[in-house]
Formats: C-alpha cells, sequence, structure tokens
C-alpha cells in the first residue's frame, strides 16, 4: 500500500487535474469517482488533498460512508 | 438583494457568499430530483411499484415546493441561479436519482429514493449547523425543509423494511413545514 506524507498528499487536491485523495484516520482514500467529490470539493466547504479526520467528527454523516470510495494508501504521520 | 438582512448575517459570522453556493447546489438537487422523481413515479407499476406511487408523489411535489422556498432566499442574501440549465444540474448537491436498469426492481427504486432522501437530510443538518444562531431565517427555512427531507427518508425506509417510519401519509396539504415559505 503506498505511503503519504502531509504534503504529497496535499499535490492530490483535484485542481488540474491531479487525482482526488482525502485521508481519514490515517487512512488515504481515492474519491476520484465521487459525486460529492467533483474538482476535488466537498460541500462547498472541504477540499481534497487534506487529512479530514477532525473534520468528519463535525460532518452530518459517518465514517461509513468512506466504504463507498476505495483505499489506496496510508498517511504517515509528522516526524 | 435585502442589504441589511446580509449584512446581519454576515456581522453573526456566517461565509454568505459559502453559504449562497450550499443553497444553490441544495436548490439545484430539489429541481433535479423533482425532475427524476417524475420518471421514477411514472415507472412504479404493479402491485408493488402501485404501493408506493403516492409518497413518491407527494415527495416528488414537496421537492419541488423546497425549491421554490429556498430561490427567494438566494436571492435576498445577493445570491442567483446559474443562467444555464446544464450548469445547474452540475452542481446539485446530491446525485440524480436516475431510474435503476430494471424499474420492476422495486427495492432498487426504493434505494434510490431513499439515498437521494438521506443526501438531503445531510445536506440540510449541514446548513442548519452553519446558521444556527446566526442566520436565523435561513435557518428556519432549512429546520423546515429537513423536517420534510426526514418523514420523506422515513418513508421509504420502512418499505424497504429498516422498520416502521412512525407516520402516517400525508392528510390533506403537502409542505407541513414548508407551505409558511410559499404563502
Amino acid at each position: 500500500m503506498e505511503k503519504f506524507t502531509k504534503q504529497e498528499l496535499s499535490h492530490h487536491n483535484g485542481k488540474n487535474s491531479t487525482k482526488p485523495y482525502i485521508a481519514y484516520n490515517g487512512i488515504v482514500y481515492d474519491v476520484s469517482d465521487s459525486f460529492h467529490w467533483k474538482d476535488g470539493k466537498h460541500q462547498v466547504l472541504h477540499q481534497a488533498g487534506e487529512d479530514l479526520t477532525e473534520a468528519l467528527q463535525q460532518a452530518p454523516h459517518g465514517e461509513d460512508l468512506l466504504g463507498r470510495v476505495p483505499i489506496i494508501g496510508k498517511l504517515l504521520e509528522d516526524e | 438583494m435585502a442589504k441589511v438582512a446580509r449584512e446581519m448575517v454576515e456581522k453573526a459570522g456566517v461565509n454568505v457568499d459559502q453559504l449562497l453556493e450550499i443553497l444553490v447546489k441544495n436548490a439545484s438537487a430539489e429541481l433535479t430530483t423533482f425532475y427524476y422523481y417524475t420518471i421514477l413515479r411514472v415507472n412504479l407499476i404493479g402491485l408493488d411499484g402501485e404501493g408506493i406511487k403516492e409518497i413518491a408523489e407527494v415527495a416528488r411535489i414537496e421537492d419541488r415546493n423546497h425549491f421554490e422556498a429556498l430561490v427567494p432566499r438566494i436571492y435576498e442574501l445577493g445570491g442567483k441561479l446559474p443562467e444555464n440549465m446544464n450548469d445547474f444540474h452540475d452542481i446539485s448537491a446530491c446525485p440524480p436519482a436516475k431510474l435503476p436498469k430494471d424499474p420492476r426492481d422495486i427495492k432498487a427504486m426504493l434505494t434510490v429514493l431513499v439515498e437521494a432522501e438521506r443526501c438531503a437530510v445531510r445536506g440540510y443538518t449541514n446548513i442548519c449547523n452553519i446558521t444556527a444562531g446566526k442566520d436565523h431565517r435561513t435557518y428556519d427555512l432549512s429546520q423546515a425543509i429537513l423536517n420534510e427531507e426526514i418523514e420523506h427518508e422515513s418513508w421509504f425506509s420502512e418499505f424497504l423494511g429498516e422498520g416502521p417510519s412512525g407516520h402516517f401519509m400525508r392528510r390533506g396539504d403537502t409542505s407541513p413545514f414548508v407551505s409558511k415559505f410559499l404563502k
């Protein structure tokens, strides 16, 4: 499984034809095929390329919805 | 545009441009759902289909009412709808509630319906969270819409065998919560 630093993850913001990836609880997800992540943006407020672990606590849905998108890697912790 | 109304919301700490984008996306979801539900309703046929046709129709009409109720608030706050209908469709906050490959598969039909309602419930909960105690009018409107979306979700969920909704079908007029915004 591919490993990403936060900086590497930030390049996957869905802009300039990059694939949009997001992280949650140390897992990196590919949201390219998700309707809810068109152009790397989610519900106006969130951008791909970020660790959304904290943001998801405030979201009107749980982590179960992440089961609908493929896992593509792990997020490395800050050194 | 209601200049002072917008100013009050901004002063309360709401990013009004962001809120407007969310409202327009949700208005699009309502209108597109109204369209797709029309196709679903038409295809709800046979013994099983007829059983849910009436609530699908109520949900369809109420979703159109939600669109009608959202539009004035968007313009009051200084926003506008996209000029192009294609653009409007493409920015929808929820995926298209498309007819399943086999329209006779009632479980597939109900899954499309309940997923659309669940997306709406999440969307209006989000708007309520953003506006609570800050933008009283948008909050009141979103909460009214949320009440109806939750009822739609529970109706379809009940038919999917997920448990009783605790509701009875509408008696009388549609949109018991949102109608005050349509008068």
